[in-house]
């Protein structure tokens, strides 16, 4: 191992037992959105420039995360090593880095929303622990001893048996060169006749401590992670027992297909939680306030005991690109949102309900949508199971004809009656619009683009949907032929898309599918392309398939 | 000594990164993205020449910007579908257009997993004008060459070399290993193996044509 190689090491080891020893006081605290990787993670999701978000949002998906997280890993790896060489040189100057990279973590977590401040007890802790793993390590690494010797060829103070192991390590270290060479050099003169033995239990004393800072790092690393395993929403989630919805949803109409309802596990999934938020049930609180009469606060139990209904409704994503996956439909069992602000009295003027969840994220519904009668909820449970974790456990709003990013809160905890004017909620800030109505879309699901296909009848299948309004037509077109009606499938109402299918007699040839959805008010989805920043893409979903 | 250097390298990288966090994103600049998909850490540090986690290769990539902010870079081009990223890089721009016209933006970027042989402008400007113009408005011609670039599945690096049905329907070639191919014998990859969300992309230096 090179000169730089031990030191490295040495910053390396340090470096992931703090992060291990942070994860750890995180968890312990019940805060592991405060373990410093995570924290200085999220700060750089939020600090991305808004015209990335166009970019970003739409791929803040599940894959981007641990990605995120894991390149964090690698630059911190990288200083951990530079952290070990510049120690190994410069305590000083070493432990000075160390203390950057605590005051970093410490400034990510103290200023993420709904930060406490023992949120900065994780890296301070963690920066200490590197501190002392550090010193440790490089007190038994045998290089050091370079310095060492060197003061003790001019010094006669030091102890002999110290003496006699720093000048062992320091020859081993630096003098094998001579010692190849059979020419030894001045200082070898005087040293004992075990140096290389002794150069060797230092170095072996060092790998001995390295690995028991390793080993103690991953019993760190392991303790936090099943501290943090056993607590999340996961177990708590299953000992929650949903009573049966009080106005239950009908089932589904005779007609519908398969794949009208998406199941949980295959259900989009865009936010910005690095880590699926953990919310413990029992100090779990919904918090209503802002500008309304009587501010209420509900816990769980208090959410169920009120009547639950059950509705079928379609929810997708703003940053769904035209043709794009984000979109699903589930039975969501939730208590009406209305009834619930009418009892906190919502004042006159208050334009906007910002909901907050419970790791700062904020979303802004319009007031007007909470009371024109589409029955927004505050769901529990979805396609029969408590939420999952990943899709707001415990509590999520839903507000149906609006995209998720005004709609639909995530981890809900707090409903704060306000103005557009006075707030702007997480996604207004980046640029996208205030108001997100759902815009009318359609999409083509079989056959997949570039398919090739045999002549004869084909059939064409997808989706179209305008919640709210509902869809009254969806109409195909091939290469530059007259449009033709598509047959729409049942639906249970206008909250949810519409399977459509289209008998293609299909000919030889490169042909060009195109499909469009006219909704209930009777207008036509427009074929103007516009990308989904700010507001929602619109264009007519195209694909080329090959017959022959 | 290597290491020192890695680290004052991404330690300068994090400092801008943490300067824009607590900047109120005064500097677009150093803002990361690193949510970006396969390249985190090239998407930190900015000259992107001392970690190259990300795999691309090739001359040409220098001439895509390293703002990750800048939806032509490699680490915004990994978060969204191929057409999507394609319309973020003004050197594909001819090709962009190109795909608009023959109305393949969708089928592209709803494709799940295929490799994009992408010839950059300077590739459709070896084309005598008339014959590009030709192309152009001719759809069904200029769907078939732009599917003959196109072929299912992502092929890595090291699966590229070979012969590979496109989506046109016939065979292309491509020679060579390492970091240095050549397509249907003429076509040079200049900057290859670039992620998208739903494609691997080979930028190619000559429009490639199927015979016919």
């Amino acid at each position: 191992m090179n000169r730089s190689g031990l030191p490295a090491l040495a910053g390396l080891l340090a470096v992931v037992s703090g992060a291990a020893v942070a994860e750890l006081v995180a968890a312990l605290l019940g805060r592991p959105q405060a373990g410093t990787v995570v924290a200085v993670g999220a700060v750089l999701v939020d600090a991305a420039p808004t015209p990335v978000k166009e970019l970003a949002v739409a791929t803040l998906g599940t894959a981007d995360k641990p990605v995120l997280l894991g390149g964090i890993a690698v630059v911190l790896a990288v200083l951990a090593a530079g952290l070990g060489v510049v120690a190994f040189r410069d305590r000083v100057a070493g432990l000075a880095g160390v203390a950057v990279l605590g005051l970093v973590g410490v400034a990510a977590a103290v200023t993420r929303p709904a930060a406490e401040l023992v949120d900065a007890l994780p890296s301070l802790v963690g920066a200490l622990a590197i501190a002392g793993a550090l010193l440790v390590l490089l007190r038994r690494l045998p290089a050091a001893a370079i310095e060492r010797k060197r003061l003790w060829v001019h010094s006669t103070h030091r102890k002999p048996l110290s003496v006699h192991v720093d000048r062992a390590s320091a020859a081993a270290a630096e003098g094998s060169g001579d010692r190849r060479t059979g020419h030894p050099g001045p200082d070898d003169l005087a040293a004992p006749p075990d140096e290389a033995a002794g150069g060797a239990v230092d170095r072996r004393a060092f790998l001995g401590a390295a690995a028991l800072v390793a080993a103690g790092a991953a019993a760190t690393g392991g303790v936090a992670a099943l501290l943090g395993r056993s607590a999340t929403s996961t177990r708590v989630r299953e000992s929650v027992r949903l009573p049966a919805p009080t106005e239950p949803a009908p089932p589904l109409p005779a007609g519908v297909e398969p794949g009208f309802v998406t199941a949980n596990p295959d259900f989009y999934r865009v936010d910005t939680a690095l880590i699926v938020p953990r919310v413990d049930l029992d100090s779990w609180r919904l918090t209503i306030d802002g500008m309304v009469g009587s501010p209420a606060e509900l816990s769980f139990a208090e959410l169920l005991d009120r009547p639950l209904v059950e509705r079928v409704v379609t929810l997708n994503c703003v940053s769904n690109e035209v043709g794009g996956p984000y979109i699903g439909t589930a039975r969501w069992l939730g208590v009406p949102l209305a009834p619930l602000l009418r009892e906190a009295g919502v004042r006159p003027g208050a334009d906007q309900l910002l909901a907050r969840s419970v790791d700062g994220m904020t979303i802004g519904t319009p007031m007007a949508a909470v009371f024109d009668g589409r029955e927004p909820l505050l769901c529990v449970g979805m396609n029969g199971e408590p939420l999952p974790p990943e899709h707001g456990f415990p509590v999520r709003m839903l507000t149906p004809g609006l995209y998720g990013y005004v709609g639909a809160c995530k981890w809900l905890g707090e409903l704060k009656a306000t103005t557009f004017a006075d707030v702007d909620a997480y996604w207004v800030e980046r640029g996208w619009a205030p108001q997100g109505t759902v815009k009318t879309a359609s999409r083509i699901d079989t056959p997949a683009p570039f398919a090739s296909l045999t002549p004869g009848p084909v059939p064409i299948a997808g989706v179209a949907w305008a919640q709210g309004r509902g869809i009254r037509a969806v109409e195909l077109r091939v290469d530059d032929g007259a449009w033709q009606q598509a047959t729409l499938l049942p639906v249970p109402s206008v909250d949810t898309w519409v399977q459509w299918r289209y008998p293609w007699p299909a000919t030889p040839g490169s042909h060009t599918l195109s499909v469009r959805a006219t909704d209930g008010t009777g207008a036509v989805q427009p074929e103007q392309r516009v990308d989904p920043f700010p507001d929602g893409a619109t264009g007519w979903h195209t694909i080329t398939v090959s017959v022959g | 000594m290597r290491a020192l250097k890695l680290a004052s390298f991404a330690a300068a990288a994090l400092c801008t990164v943490s300067l824009s966090a607590c900047g109120g994103g005064a500097a677009p600049a150093a803002a990361p993205v690193p949510a970006a998909a396969p390249m985190a850490a090239p998407s930190m540090a900015p000259s992107g020449s001392a970690v190259a986690a990300g795999g691309e290769f090739g001359a040409g990539c220098a001439a895509v910007p390293t703002d990750a902010s800048n939806p032509g870079s490699f680490a915004a081009m990994a978060k969204v579908p191929v057409a999507t990223a394609a319309s973020g890089n003004p050197a594909l721009s001819t090709l962009v257009t190109a795909v608009r016209k023959a109305n393949l933006v969708d089928s592209l970027n709803s494709a799940k997993g295929i490799t994009v042989f992408a010839p950059a402008n300077t590739a459709f400007e070896k084309i005598p004008s008339a014959t590009l113009s030709g192309v152009l408005t001719d759809n069904d011609q200029l769907t078939k060459v732009l599917t003959y670039h196109v072929v299912a599945g992502r092929l890595s690096p090291d699966q590229l070399a070979g012969t590979h049905k496109t989506l046109e329907g016939q065979d292309l070639t491509v020679a060579g290993s390492g970091t240095a191919f050549t397509v249907n014998g003429s076509s040079s990859v200049v900057c290859g193996n670039v992620q998208t969300e739903n494609a691997t992309v080979y930028i190619v230096d000559t429009v490639l044509m199927p015979n016919g």
